[in-house]
């Protein structure tokens, strides 16, 4: 006599037998239907599955019995396994929500001798008194920073252009080194520049301290230089020589760069992507402009809408798979990110794309005046007036006042997706995130309204054409899948 | 103004995804809908500068009032595991959070 049941005794009869596990579902177009479950795992699926799914009409070998199955859009009634397998995965996904706070960023002058027309921070070009950080707010906002519970801690020096102040810089590596192995902290620092003030001995610092560096760059000379106008004209020239100098002496591992997209760079993805390739660079963040500061002034955010952008993203992740499809391992860094939301369970706690928002949960901003922000953004605001995102001052404020304040708490619950119109029923939503900062600037509400919302329209966008290309495009499913190998 | 009208047999069709299809609208058309002894008029009024086919416009809120009938169904029937889920998930940080107060009230 067998030990074992026969196969059949396993299988469910019929519905009477089934359970429907919570599932989510969206229209990608005329009767296709994109599906996840809690946790994101995707099916694209025609109308009338999904009515069979959610009608549990389904038996084992008819194929969607199956693939229903195996996304966990359904399940054996009463058996748990299933549900504490979704809980593990839920909970893993959540995981950075036990490290609060990984990310300070010191704003250590807004001074900058750049004139950028899409400048996001309002810098500003003179005096050294009012727009640079002093030290004794320097030392009190390391103070805050040592304070959040992480063991790793990335501390990144922005500006304005923050080598302008690179002595203040130097002071806070410096006392974080001596401060931070006492209080169990391993550190991370990076400085954001344009590269244009970059010196060998700015250089030996970085290498003797292990500081990273994160450049601009926004692709051909013409392009960059129309972007990034400074007195010369030369910043692209000076943002190649000290991304070269930088590779050379650091490691081509310690400098990375970013793009920012503007209008005359939509018709250009491939020359933007070429120009990082022929720099040695490990990869390119496809950005779209942000609506703060001088973009808003100049009118520069109104140059292209979500469509044009994508539009934009679309060619330029082509041109960056068939790079790819030829041997050159090159990842566009939002897909990447995007590819370990759809293909892993490893938590993902980058800042702009998580809910709870990463605002104050995920990153500090202390500015140059000492006053404390949820995020690079939220200071970006206050430069144009609006204190919105203002938490308090290093002079009066701890990590716990900060992060507790009724203004964090009230900004982070009223933003989450996961209880928000549209986005609560949205099958998008585990790959998603909340923006408080974006929708509170274009809209005049943190939570904001997605059915007008660019960033939702670029988000569902990105993810719809993921997915598109992992379900019917072999080739690109598999470059893309190695853009999350551990 | 141009606009359409729908009208929904309140005995087939719950409010709620009404107001949830008229949500998902917005950008397109503002919706206002009227509650009468038995049924429910939903009156579409294309955004200024949408394209002006008024029956395309009530294709598509259709199809949304389907989808989001379909949304409401499923809703409903999984809330309780979608519960279990959670509390499975978070539950323990919930009575991690709870026990050190637990313990300070046993030694007082």
């Amino acid at each position: 006599m067998s030990k074992f049941a026969p196969l059949e005794a396993f299988a469910p009869s019929g519905a009477a037998d089934l359970q429907l596990l919570p599932l989510r579902f969206e229209r990608l177009s005329a009767g296709r239907y994109l599906v996840t479950n809690i946790v994101g795992d995707f099916l694209v699926l025609a109308r009338d599955d999904l009515d069979r799914i959610a009608a549990l009409d389904l038996r084992p070998g008819d194929g969607l019995y199956e693939k229903a199955f195996s996304r966990h859009l359904i399940a054996p009634k009463g058996r748990v396994g299933q549900l504490q397998l979704l809980a593990l995965r839920l909970r893993s996904r959540m995981a950075f929500l036990r490290e609060p706070t990984p990310l300070h960023l010191f704003v250590v002058t807004l001074r900058c001798e750049h004139s950028c027309p899409y400048c996001q921070v309002s810098r500003r070009s003179t005096d050294r008194g009012l727009y640079d950080m002093d030290e004794s707010t320097a030392m009190r906002a390391l103070n805050i920073a040592l304070s959040a519970p992480p063991s790793s801690l990335k501390l990144e020096f922005q500006g304005g252009e923050p080598l302008l102040n690179f002595d203040l810089i130097k002071k806070i590596v410096l006392a974080a080194k001596e401060r931070g192995p006492r209080r169990g902290k391993q550190l991370e620092f990076v400085i954001t520049t344009n590269l244009a003030l970059l010196t060998d001995s700015i250089l030996a610092f970085c290498k003797d301290n292990g500081v990273l560096l994160s450049t601009s760059l926004d692709g051909p000379a013409d392009l960059h230089n129309r972007n990034r106008p400074r007195p010369g004209g030369n910043s692209h020239e000076l943002a190649v020589e000290g991304i070269r100098r930088a590779q050379e002496f650091l490691g081509r591992d310690r400098i990375g760069a970013l793009m920012t997209t503007a209008e005359a760079s939509l018709e250009r993805p491939e020359e933007i992507i070429d120009e990082y390739v022929r720099l040695g660079l490990d990869g390119i963040f496809l950005r779209p402009l942000s609506p703060y500061g001088f973009a808003v002034k100049t009118k520069w955010i109104k140059g292209y809408d979500a469509a044009r952008w994508l539009a934009f993203y679309r060619r330029g992740l082509r041109y960056i798979l068939n790079l790819n499809k030829r041997g050159t391992h090159f990842p566009e860094f939002h897909a990447a990110m995007l590819m370990q939301r759809l293909l892993t369970d490893r938590p993902l706690g980058y800042v702009d794309l998580r809910s709870p928002s990463g605002a104050g949960l995920g990153a500090l901003v202390y500015n140059y005046d000492g006053k404390v922000f949820a995020s690079d953004e939220g200071r970006m605001l206050a430069e144009m007036g609006d204190r919105t995102f203002e938490l308090g001052d290093v002079s009066a404020d701890d990590y716990h006042s900060l992060v507790l304040s009724d203004r964090l708490v009230d900004l982070v619950g009223k933003s989450l997706t996961q209880c928000a119109p549209q986005c609560s029923s949205c099958a998008f939503e585990p790959h998603c995130g909340a923006d408080p900062v974006y929708h509170h600037a274009t809209q005049g509400d943190a939570l904001g309204i997605k059915p007008l919302s660019d960033f939702c329209a670029r988000q569902k966008g990105i993810l719809a054409l993921l997915i598109d290309l992992l379900d019917n495009s072999p080739d690109d499913a598999a470059v893309l899948r190695r853009w999350v190998a551990p | 103004m141009p606009a359409v009208t729908v009208v929904f047999d309140q005995n087939t069709q719950a409010l709620g995804p009404l107001q949830e299809a008229a949500y998902r609208l917005i950008g397109v058309a503002a919706c206002q809908i009227e509650q009468a002894d038995t049924s429910f008029t939903c009156t579409l009024h294309p955004q200024a500068g949408s394209a002006g086919d008024l029956e395309a416009l009530r294709l598509r809120f259709l199809d949304i009032v389907t989808d989001e009938n379909l949304r409401a169904k499923v809703s409903a029937e999984t809330e309780g595991v979608r519960n279990v889920v959670l509390a499975l998930a978070f539950g323990a940080l919930a009575r991690a959070q709870a026990a050190p107060q637990v313990e300070q009230g046993k030694g007082e």
